[in-house]
C-alpha cells in the first residue's frame, strides 16, 4: 500500500474517532438531561391506635389523616441537603 | 361571718370540685358480669382477652417487636370483636405487617379495616402508602381517589395522590393535588419540588424552573431541588448555570447517589 494512502487512512480514522467521541459526549449530556427525576418520598405510616382510641377519645392518626395543613398531617420534609 | 354562710360557701366549693371529678369517671371497660349464663361469661372472657392482647400488641409495636405485635393482632382479628375494635385491630395488624416488609399482607389488613369502617381515614391513608411501596400503582391510585372523595381537604390525601399520579404519568392530576396543597401551605418546599416535576411532565419547563427556584428560596440546601433545577437548565440550554447547580449538589449533598449523579452531570457538561 502506498505511503500516502496509509497517512490518509490514519488521518481519516483520527477525525472519525474524534467526531464519534464528541458525538458520544453530546449524547451523554442529552441523555443525562432527559433522565426522569424521582418524586419525593412517600409519607411514613400513621401510627397505631389503642383499643379505646376511636371511641370518643382524641385519635392522633385519624386527626393526621384528615388534617388540612401539612404539619398536622405529618407529611415528610424532604427539603434537606 | 355567720355559720349558715360558711356552710353555704363550703357546699358550693365542694360541688365545684366534685363536678369535674365526676366528669372524669368513665364506665369500666369490662364491668363485672352479673350473670352465670355460660355464653355471656364466655363473651366477657373474650372481651378481656381482646383488651389484654391490644395492650400487649401496642406495647410490642412501641418497642419494634413486629412479629409479637402481628401475633397479638392476628388473634384479635380471629376473635372478631365488634366495631370499632375489629377495624382497629386490622389497622394495627397492617402496621406490624408493613414493618415486617410484607406490604401485600398489610394492604389486605388495611383494606379489611376499611371494609368494616369505610370512614376510617387513617386506614385509607396507610393503604395508599403500602400499595405504593408494593409497586401497585393502579391500586394505590384507586385508594387515593377514594381517600380524596372521603376527605377532600386532607393534606395527606392530596400529597399521596399527587405522588401516585406522578408515578403513573398523570401529571395533570399531580399538578392539581400539589397545587391544592400549596394553596394552604405555600411554604411547603417539598410540594413545590413535586409540582415542578408535574410541570416538567406537562412540558412547561419555565413553570418547572419557577417552582424549583421557589423551593430553593424556601430551603436553600434542598439538594434534590437544586439537582432538578440543573436538569431543567440543561434542557433549556443554560449549560453554565446547570454546571454550577450540579457542582453545588456534588459538593454539598448528603445523599451519596445524588452526589455521584451530580458529579457525572457536571463532568458530562465539561469545562466552561
Amino acid at each position: 500500500m502506498p505511503q500516502s494512502l496509509v497517512r490518509w487512512a490514519i488521518l481519516v480514522g483520527v477525525v472519525v474517532l474524534t467526531l464519534a467521541g464528541f458525538g458520544l459526549a453530546r449524547a451523554s449530556v442529552g441523555e443525562l438531561a432527559a433522565l426522569r427525576l424521582v418524586p419525593s418520598a412517600a409519607p411514613t405510616l400513621l401510627g397505631p391506635i389503642l383499643e379505646t382510641g376511636r371511641t370518643g377519645w382524641e385519635c392522633a392518626p385519624e386527626r393526621a389523616a384528615s388534617a388540612a395543613r401539612v404539619r398536622a398531617a405529618e407529611l415528610p420534609d424532604d427539603a434537606g441537603p | 361571718m355567720p355559720a349558715w354562710l360558711r356552710t353555704g360557701i363550703a357546699a358550693v366549693a365542694l360541688l365545684a370540685v366534685a363536678h369535674p371529678a365526676r366528669a372524669q369517671t368513665y364506665p369500666a371497660l369490662h364491668p363485672i358480669p352479673k350473670t352465670t349464663d355460660a355464653a355471656e361469661l364466655r363473651r366477657a372472657a373474650l372481651d378481656r382477652e381482646v383488651s389484654e392482647r391490644f395492650r400487649l400488641g401496642i406495647a410490642a409495636l412501641a418497642r419494634g417487636d413486629w412479629h409479637a405485635a402481628a401475633a397479638e393482632f392476628t388473634r384479635i382479628v380471629t376473635i372478631d370483636p365488634r366495631e370499632p375494635k375489629g377495624s382497629t385491630a386490622r389497622y394495627d395488624l397492617g402496621i406490624a405487617q408493613a414493618n415486617l416488609n410484607d406490604d401485600v399482607a398489610a394492604a389486605k389488613s388495611f383494606a379489611a379495616a376499611i371494609a368494616l369502617d369505610p370512614g376510617f381515614l387513617a386506614a385509607r391513608a396507610n393503604l395508599v402508602v403500602v400499595q405504593m411501596r408494593a409497586g401497585d400503582v393502579a391500586a394505590a391510585r384507586g385508594s387515593a381517589d377514594a381517600l380524596i372523595a372521603r376527605a377532600p381537604l386532607s393534606a395527606r390525601a392530596r400529597y399521596v395522590r399527587g405522588l401516585v399520579a406522578l408515578r403513573a404519568g398523570d401529571a395533570a392530576t399531580a399538578k392539581e393535588d400539589f397545587g391544592a396543597l400549596l394553596e394552604r401551605d405555600p411554604k411547603y418546599a417539598t410540594a413545590r419540588y413535586d409540582l415542578a416535576l408535574a410541570e416538567l411532565d406537562l412540558g412547561r419547563t419555565a413553570d418547572a424552573e419557577r417552582e424549583l427556584r421557589s423551593a430553593l428560596e424556601l430551603a436553600p440546601t434542598y439538594s434534590r431541588a437544586r439537582f432538578a433545577l440543573g436538569t431543567v437548565l440543561l434542557r433549556s440550554g443554560h449549560r453554565d448555570e446547570a454546571r454550577a447547580a450540579f457542582d453545588d449538589v456534588a459538593r454539598t449533598s448528603q445523599d451519596l447517589t445524588l452526589r455521584n449523579l451530580a458529579s457525572s452531570m457536571r463532568e458530562a457538561i465539561g469545562p466552561r
